[in-house]
């Protein structure tokens, strides 16, 4: 088939201005067609590239191949301008995956529907998800049971404490808005759509001060079994909107207030080694 | 004087768990070059490293890591972690990141944040271990070696002027092993190498310098070659096991390598290997460690 352009070879002058651009649509296309079945002016062609240039584009191929993919969730926080290092921190937590998110959605709109369904004498589904799904998102950050690289994130510049408080932040910031948007699917009053967030801002830190103790998989079954059994023995015989009323949030905002004291107080012991969270 | 020679200097250090004391009144010093940690299991090796890794802070006795006091402030702390590199024996793997992706979150944990220089460092620590090509691979899908390879490379980003590892040489081939040596001797030229391991032929090979940890306490600390010199004249090839040898095997010649004990009947001196030293220095307490059948 390559009969007719055998044994020739495009000389030095025509490579140059088919790799500046300078040529005309078909003598262009016919020099491609060429190099690509001639060797010899493929390596010409090798020869005339600037080895800089070429050392980016192979630098950039390297980077895209290997560098993993990161989250959908995580590209959408990198394009609105979280800082790329960031990032990579917190593409290794399981929670900011869409799978996790989009699970969490789910019921918690099951939830959401059940209330609607009961016309408002049914708020405990959502009342028990609600402030669940941002302890259980934090606590799953972590890991199975801890974080594998417990050991390296503690003695690294960066800081374990901060590390764990730069998730919980992206734990919540990716559910508390979605969260919120179906509290005003409720039914009833309108202070029930914000409701629930006292005992999920008060269950968060309460699962923090925790998990320095007991580790976060023990810490987020306690505050989950305590959170299901208010909110359950609410459910027989108090009014359905009982757990989030004015009185108990006052509780909650103790338990809070008491939990970050407790954080605070073992980071200044603990802060030049080892670990405060 | 030689304060600042040292990278290293613990002094009386102390610690314990509960009521079990780990370490004991441990005094150690080094600079540049290869140190090696040699000990039975439980002697406190895992323990030491750690201080010296800034994981966990000594009970009593002073620690001076890089000219600075880790238990000071945290700004103390901080500056000696940026000169780290540490190995943890245990070092559980995200398996579902890929050799890059792994060793790139511990370069962000090291403040890498220029994302073109830290991708080319990444790739040069991967290149120094041997896994350049396995960069895109799961590290659920790599084998033990590769993966103790992959927390290798981690602990070597950014040439740290201070590097601490927890065997190593685990789960290693003798040509890797090789390929290990060959790393860290280089690496001991610029740095102080801490290494603890199990087998003596890696500390013959590469450090110039041996520890032999035993109950906590600090046993023997010198030169390798001086350790090898306390068991001249302990080791003997024999006819016949000697009865109150600390450790007699049967060599492929038929005869008996007999090590410690009164000399055995037809006995010819040999010349003592690292090990022997080493199982001479922790005496009777070998007899459990190193079981002979």
């Amino acid at each position: 088939m390559a009969t007719g352009t055998q044994g020739w070879h495009a000389d030095p002058a025509l490579l140059s201005s088919y790799l500046a651009g300078g040529l005309d649509a078909v003598t262009g296309a016919s020099v491609e067609q060429h190099v690509s079945r001639c060797e010899t002016c493929r390596a010409a062609v090798g020869r005339l590239i600037e080895p800089v240039l070429l050392e980016r584009t192979w630098a950039g191929i390297r980077a895209a191949v290997e560098r993993p993919v990161l989250p959908y969730p995580l590209r959408l926080a990198r394009r609105w301008g979280l800082p790329e290092p960031t990032v990579v921190l917190l593409a290794s937590a399981a929670s900011l995956r869409s799978a996790w998110l989009v699970g969490a959605f789910l019921s918690l709109s099951f939830a959401t529907l059940a209330a609607y369904a009961s016309g408002g004498t049914a708020l405990a589904p959502f009342l028990l998800a609600a402030p669940l799904v941002p302890v259980l998102g934090v606590a799953a950050a972590y890991g199975p049971r801890q974080d594998p690289l417990e050991a390296l994130i503690a003695t690294a510049p960066y800081g374990r404490t901060r590390l764990i408080l730069l998730r919980t932040i992206a734990v919540l910031v990716s559910v508390l808005p979605g969260t919120a948007l179906l509290g005003l699917a409720l039914p009833g009053p309108l202070w029930l759509a914000a409701a629930w967030l006292g005992p999920a801002l008060a269950l968060v830190p309460v699962l923090l001060a925790l998990a320095g103790f007991v580790g976060p998989r023990t810490a987020a079954t306690i505050v989950s079994l305590a959170w299901s059994g208010v909110v359950l023995a609410s459910a027989r015989g108090l009014a359905p909107t009982w757990p989030v009323e004015a009185a108990q949030q006052a509780v909650y905002l103790v338990l809070a207030v008491a939990a970050c004291a407790v954080i605070a107080a073992r980071t200044g012991s603990d802060r030049r080694l080892g670990v405060a969270l | 004087m030689s304060v600042s020679t040292h990278t290293v200097e613990l002094t009386g250090v102390g610690k314990r768990y509960g009521r079990a004391r780990a370490l004991t009144d441990v005094d150690l010093a080094f600079g540049r070059g290869v140190t090696g940690l040699l000990g039975p299991n439980g002697a406190g090796k895992t323990t030491l490293l750690r201080i010296v890794a800034t994981s966990i802070a000594a009970d009593s006795g002073e620690v001076r890591l890089l000219g600075r006091d880790p238990h000071s402030s945290f700004a103390d702390v901080t500056a000696v972690r940026r000169e780290l590199g540490y190995l943890p024996q245990e070092l559980g793997y995200p398996s579902d990141m890929t050799a890059f992706g792994f060793v790139e979150y511990v370069a962000v944990l090291k403040e890498w944040n220029d994302r073109e220089a830290r991708s080319q460092e990444v790739r040069r620590v991967l290149e120094l271990v041997g896994l350049a090509d396995q960069a895109p691979v799961r590290i659920s899908r790599l084998s033990g070696g590769q993966r103790r390879r992959v927390g290798l490379a981690q602990a070597l980003l950014g040439d740290p002027r201070l590097v601490v590892l927890d065997e190593p040489t685990t789960g290693l081939d003798p040509a890797q092993r090789a390929d290990l040596r060959r790393t860290l001797s280089a690496l001991g030229h610029r740095s102080a190498v801490l290494l603890s391991t199990h087998q003596t032929e890696d500390v013959a090979a590469l450090c110039e310098r041996v520890v032999v940890l035993a109950g906590g306490t600090v046993r023997f600390d010198g030169a390798v070659t001086d350790l090898v010199a306390t068991a001249q004249g302990r080791v003997w090839l024999a006819d016949e096991t000697g009865d109150d040898a600390l450790v007699s095997c049967r060599t492929g010649s038929g005869r008996h390598h007999v090590v410690g004990g009164t000399p055995p009947t037809g006995e010819d001196i040999a010349e003592p290997s690292l090990e022997d030293a080493y199982l001479l220095m922790l005496g009777p307490e070998a007899r459990r460690v190193h079981a002979p059948g």
